[in-house]
Order: structure tokens, then C-alpha cells, then sequence
């Protein structure tokens, strides 16, 4: 590991180094909100964002993208369909960080998906530890936050007029090397830490993880469900904003031709009530609060039975985008602390 | 790299009608190298597709023994299903798998089989009776049980004699209904009537259980009360699927993938798990 600082006069100079490496994208304002995306003037860039309206999951499963091409009844080949290019992720926050960990078990674990290998693969990724913390964060009480321990090329810290830049790669090291830069000094690095201390005391929501995969599994009449599941509208924008949903639905298209086409593949939310649909209009989940409790167990609990992760990494972006209020911490605690008892008579 | 989501030319080599909806396909991978490579346990499924209208995961129906080629049984009830009935023999069609986890073969041996199952439920499991013909010696009694909504419903009729025919076992049928003017001489009620006159009990048996999720509920606990256990009951469950390779999610089942942990469970396993039925 290599670490160095760098004035923060200077981050117009580094992102032109890293625009020689690649196309660039990172936190950009998006009217109020922020959003990940092309970063063309250094000026676009923020930063000090606190978390964008979308997950940089985007980048790598892209909302819609296509499986294989078709003409006339054949399948086109289907390699290479994702061109090899070498891009750079600038600022991804810790936890968004976490849910590309959790994606790449998803994708790359029991089968690995050819197209988010090579999206994966495309970019050098540059980790920021956050500046602030939102009202709707609780990333660390789930492990994945403020600050990162991995899964990045370079994570930059903001301490005080300047920036630590510290090597997780081989890749990452070899450029900060290339940078000439000053090293990083224990007075850094004790910057660092006590950004991180600071934050960890602003946290307003919290869920306790302790045992929670096995009591979301024994809580399944808990009226959690029934309660939340009452004023759900089932619109989905949760699992649409969250960045380790991976459910997909595949389509085809087929053009005015109607010889040519694609199988395409495009996010689906276990919220939606199609999601659980069978032949002959059987439904696995045909109620709101099944669908819901599907939702918020995947996440504080079957996740951690499929991959050995949680899959909740709390952004809070499913909290923000609710419109109904629906909050993960809320049922967690409620979970937690009105277990219903069985009545002895 | 190889992709999960390739799939391969498959040309239809035969078509029997079982029902007036529901029909037999023998594929074979135009690939000669793909189709005698092309292994699969009883109970796994595999995906058939059509470039423009989609696709959909069906049960393997045929001898696992058989390289040359494999069968699927279909019920006309949706739009990929309604374009494979337009299927003629020699027309292509592209397919891919075997998916999933099958019936548990291995620890089916030296122990007698109670195969229960319901209308389009019988594909899955009719390699396992297949199996058992060619490896008689290594199992106990086989005893067949299988109930449709009418006569008419019931597939591999064509089979049904030789099932008889085959040593230490037993094949028994119902219908829920017999329309007028039809013949029946079997039972009539639903598929756990036949539980009475039963001649397997849970002692050194495996049961196998394929067909909708409210008759393999009542069919579990029928069995349980019966003095079965949950470690020897195996269910294959139905759920969406669109990948077979637990990437889309559809089939979740608490902690499982149907798709990739099942779709065959050990009753014992998936017991009171959420959304399911059983």
C-alpha cells in the first residue's frame, strides 16, 4: 500500500490524469440531488455529495442492456457484445462500495455473467470516505461505512484543505507513484481517523444486525407486515434505487422488421405485483405485505443466507425515496422489539 | 467466457400428443457434440427459447440414460407454450441447461419410492420411474401415485401398462371428476384419497412429490400424519424463473434460489419458510 496527499487545489489536475486514462464519472449535481454520471468539467463535479439518487450499480448492471441480438430466428453471437475500454469511478462512497462486493457475488459467483465481468473489469475505481452523513444513512451499524477498508483502486479522504490518497491496488499504487506527490504522514492519516470518529457520532438511524437474518425468519407473521403492507403502494422505487438489488426481468423486442430483434434483460422489483407471477395467473406473493416483507427480509436476511454478506448496506436511499414513509430501521427495531410472544393460557 | 445465457439450436424430432392441450417434444441439440454431452439427473429442467417471443423452463421427461436425445411435456397456457404447440417435427427450437437440483437418486437406492403427483406434475418425475425399470434391482417397491381433474387430463397413458407391468410396483389413478359420457375405472377424488389404500409406509421409503403447491400441501400433511417424516418427503416446487441461474431473483424462496437450490427440496428443509404453500 502506498499513500500520498494532495492539495485539494489540485483535484482539477488529477481528474485530467485520470481523463487520460478513460472517460470519467462521478458525483455531479442533478437538480437538488446528486447523480453519478460523466464528469466532463471539473466543475460538475461534488465532491461533498451525500448520496446519489441512483447507485453507481448502473454502471456496472445496467438498467436495461441486451442479452443477444436476432434475425430471422437466429441467435447472434453473443461475445464481446460489451466493449473492452478502460474507465475511471470517481467518488463512490463506502457503502455503494460494499453493494459492488455484494453484485459481484450476485454475478460472478454461482455463474458468471459475461457482461457485468467486463463492465467490472472496465474501471479503476476511485473510493471517497463521506464528508457528512444524511439523515436517512445507517452504514455503520451494517458494517459498510464511513470509511472503506477495500474493494477500491485509490480511496481518497478529505482532512482539513487537502487529500489522502491511499493505494488498495497494484493498479492504484502505480498511479498514485506516477503522480509525484507528497507521501501521506502519520498527522494524515490521524486526520483521517478522526474524520471518521466525528462522523460515526452523527448517525441518526441504526439497525441492529445482531441475529437479525434468523429473527426476520421467524418473524414472518409478525404484524410488521400486515401494518406497513397496508400503506405500501407497491411502486417499486425502493428495489429501483437500491444498489444491491439484482432482480431482473428478460424480454424480448423486435423491430418494425419484425425480423430483427433483441432479448434484452431490464431491473424488476419483488415489490411489483408481475414479479411472483406464474402460468395459468398462479402468484407466489399476491399480497403487498408479502411482497414487502420479501423486500425487507431479502435485505436483512436471506441476503446473508445466499452470499455469507448482508445485503442491506445502508444508504437509506429505499427511507428517502418512500413515499409512503416505509422505513428498513423502523420494522428492524419494530422486529427487535414487539416480537410477538406466544399467549400461555 | 462462456455465457449462461447462450443458448443452442435444438431440432424437434418428435411430437406425441398426450391431451388435447398437452404434447410430448423429443429434442436434440443440433450440436452432435453438445447432445451426447448433454447429461442431466432426474427432476433437473431446461429452458426453451424463441428469439422474439421468449422463453420458458420446462422439466427434462425422459431416460437420463438416453444421450441421443430428451423429452419435454407441455401444456398449451401462455405465449411460449402456445408457439411450441405450433411446432412441427423438424422445425428448431434453442435451448439450454440442465438447470437446478433433481430428485435425490443416490439416496433413493435400497429404499421404496412413492412417486405423488398431479396433472402436469408427472414430467418431472417420470425419469426417476424410468430409472427404476433400468436399475430394478437397486431399489424397493415404486409405488406410482397420480390424479388429474378428468380422464381426459391424464398423460403418458401410453405408458400406464407397462408401469403395471413392472416388478414391485404399483401404479394407482384418480380424477377429481368424470365429465358425462367419459370412462373411468379408477378412483375418483382427489390424488390423497389413494392414500388409504397405500401399500408404502414410512419406514425405509422415499417419497417424491410434483404437481400444484395446494395438493403437495395437503398431500405433507396427509403423509405426516401418516408417521412420514420431513427428511423423507422431496417436493419439486414451481416459481417464475427467468435466468435458471439465480441471477433474475424470480424463483426466491426465503434463503433459496428455486432455480439453483431446487427446484426438488427436502420437505424438512423449506418447511415453514416464507411464501411457501407447502
Amino acid at each position: 500500500m502506498y499513500s500520498v496527499t494532495m492539495p485539494e487545489e489540485k483535484v482539477p489536475w488529477l481528474l485530467d490524469r485520470l481523463k487520460e486514462m478513460g472517460s470519467v464519472f462521478g458525483p455531479i449535481s442533478n437538480g437538488p440531488e446528486y447523480s453519478f454520471g460523466p464528469v466532463d468539467r471539473v466543475e460538475d463535479l461534488c465532491l461533498d455529495y451525500t448520496t446519489t439518487i441512483l447507485p453507481p450499480k448502473k454502471f456496472f448492471f445496467a438498467p436495461r442492456e441486451t442479452i443477444f441480438n436476432f434475425e430471422d430466428g437466429e441467435i447472434s453471437k453473443i461475445s464481446d457484445m460489451i466493449p473492452e475500454e478502460s474507465k475511471v469511478l470517481f467518488g463512490i462512497h463506502p457503502c455503494d462500495l460494499s453493494a459492488l462486493e455484494f453484485l459481484d457475488r450476485v454475478f460472478l459467483g454461482f455463474r458468471s455473467d459475461p457482461r457485468y465481468l467486463r463492465r467490472r473489469n472496465n474501471f479503476f475505481i476511485i473510493a471517497l470516505t463521506c464528508r457528512s452523513v444524511s439523515e436517512h444513512c445507517f452504514c455503520q451499524s451494517m458494517g459498510t461505512g464511513p470509511g472503506a477498508s477495500g474493494g477500491f483502486d485509490i480511496l481518497m479522504t478529505h482532512i482539513g484543505r487537502r487529500y489522502l490518497l491511499e493505494s488498495g491496488s497494484r493498479d492504484g499504487e502505480d498511479l498514485l507513484r506516477s503522480l509525484d506527490l507528497t507521501d501521506a504522514s502519520e498527522e494524515d492519516f490521524e486526520a483521517k481517523r478522526a474524520l471518521i470518529e466525528r462522523l460515526k457520532g452523527e448517525f441518526k438511524r441504526s439497525v441492529d444486525m445482531d441475529g437479525m437474518p434468523e429473527l426476520c425468519m421467524q418473524s414472518q407473521t409478525h404484524p410488521v407486515w400486515e401494518k406497513n403492507g397496508e400503506i405500501c403502494l407497491a411502486c417499486g422505487q425502493c428495489g429501483m434505487v437500491c444498489p444491491t438489488c439484482f432482480c431482473f426481468d428478460i424480454k424480448d423486442r423486435v423491430d418494425s422488421s419484425l425480423r430483427r430483434g433483441e432479448r434484452y434483460r431490464e431491473w424488476d422489483v419483488c415489490l411489483l405485483k408481475e414479479f411472483s407471477q406464474v402460468a395459468m395467473g398462479g402468484n407466489f406473493r399476491p399480497e403487498r405485505s408479502a411482497r414487502l416483507r420479501q423486500f425487507i427480509c431479502h435485505n436483512l436476511s436471506y441476503g446473508s443466507y445466499q452470499y455469507s454478506l448482508t445485503k442491506c448496506i445502508g444508504c437509506g436511499r429505499c427511507i428517502k425515496v418512500c413515499p409512503v414513509d416505509i422505513d428498513i430501521t423502523e420494522i428492524a427495531r419494530e422486529l427487535r422489539e414487539t416480537q410477538p410472544r406466544l399467549v400461555v393460557s | 467466457m462462456k455465457d449462461p445465457y447462450q443458448r443452442h439450436p435444438a431440432e424437434v424430432l418428435d411430437i406425441k400428443s398426450e391431451t388435447p392441450n398437452t404434447n410430448t417434444y423429443t429434442l436434440a441439440f443440433t450440436n452432435d457434440e453438445l447432445q451426447s454431452n448433454f447429461s442431466f439427473i432426474p427432476g433437473q429442467f431446461i429452458v426453451i427459447s424463441f428469439p422474439g417471443i421468449g422463453e420458458a423452463m420446462f422439466s427434462i421427461a425422459s431416460s437420463a440414460s438416453t444421450r441421443e436425445s430428451f423429452d419435454t411435456t407441455i401444456r398449451k397456457v401462455g405465449r411460449v407454450t402456445t408457439k411450441i404447440h405450433e411446432l412441427e417435427v423438424g422445425d428448431q427450437v434453442w435451448v439450454a441447461g440442465p438447470y437446478g437440483k433433481g430428485w435425490p437418486m443416490k439416496s433413493l437406492e435400497g429404499k421404496d419410492v412413492l412417486i405423488i403427483t398431479g396433472g402436469i406434475g408427472l414430467p418431472s418425475p417420470r425419469p426417476v420411474i424410468i430409472h427404476i425399470e433400468e436399475h430394478r434391482e437397486d431399489f424397493g417397491f415404486l409405488e406410482i401415485l397420480y390424479g388429474t381433474r378428468t380422464p381426459e387430463e391424464s398423460i403418458f397413458e401410453w405408458e400406464y401398462e407397462k408401469w403395471h407391468k413392472m416388478d414391485r410396483t404399483r401404479l394407482m389413478l384418480t380424477v377429481d371428476r368424470v365429465p358425462e359420457g367419459e370412462e373411468w375405472q379408477h378412483r375418483v377424488g382427489v390424488v390423497t384419497t389413494l392414500f388409504e389404500d397405500m401399500v408404502t409406509g414410512p419406514r425405509n421409503a422415499g417419497v417424491l412429490i410434483c404437481g400444484p403447491e395446494v395438493m403437495m400441501h395437503f398431500a405433507v400433511q396427509d403423509l405426516m400424519r401418516r408417521g412420514f417424516h420431513g427428511d423423507q418427503l422431496y417436493l419439486s416446487l414451481e416459481r417464475r424463473m427467468r435466468c435458471g441461474i439465480a441471477q433474475c431473483g424470480h424463483c426466491q424462496l426465503g434463503p433459496y434460489f428455486v432455480c439453483k437450490d431446487g427446484p426438488v427440496f427436502k420437505y424438512s428443509d423449506i418447511r415453514g419458510i416464507p411464501d411457501c404453500g407447502i
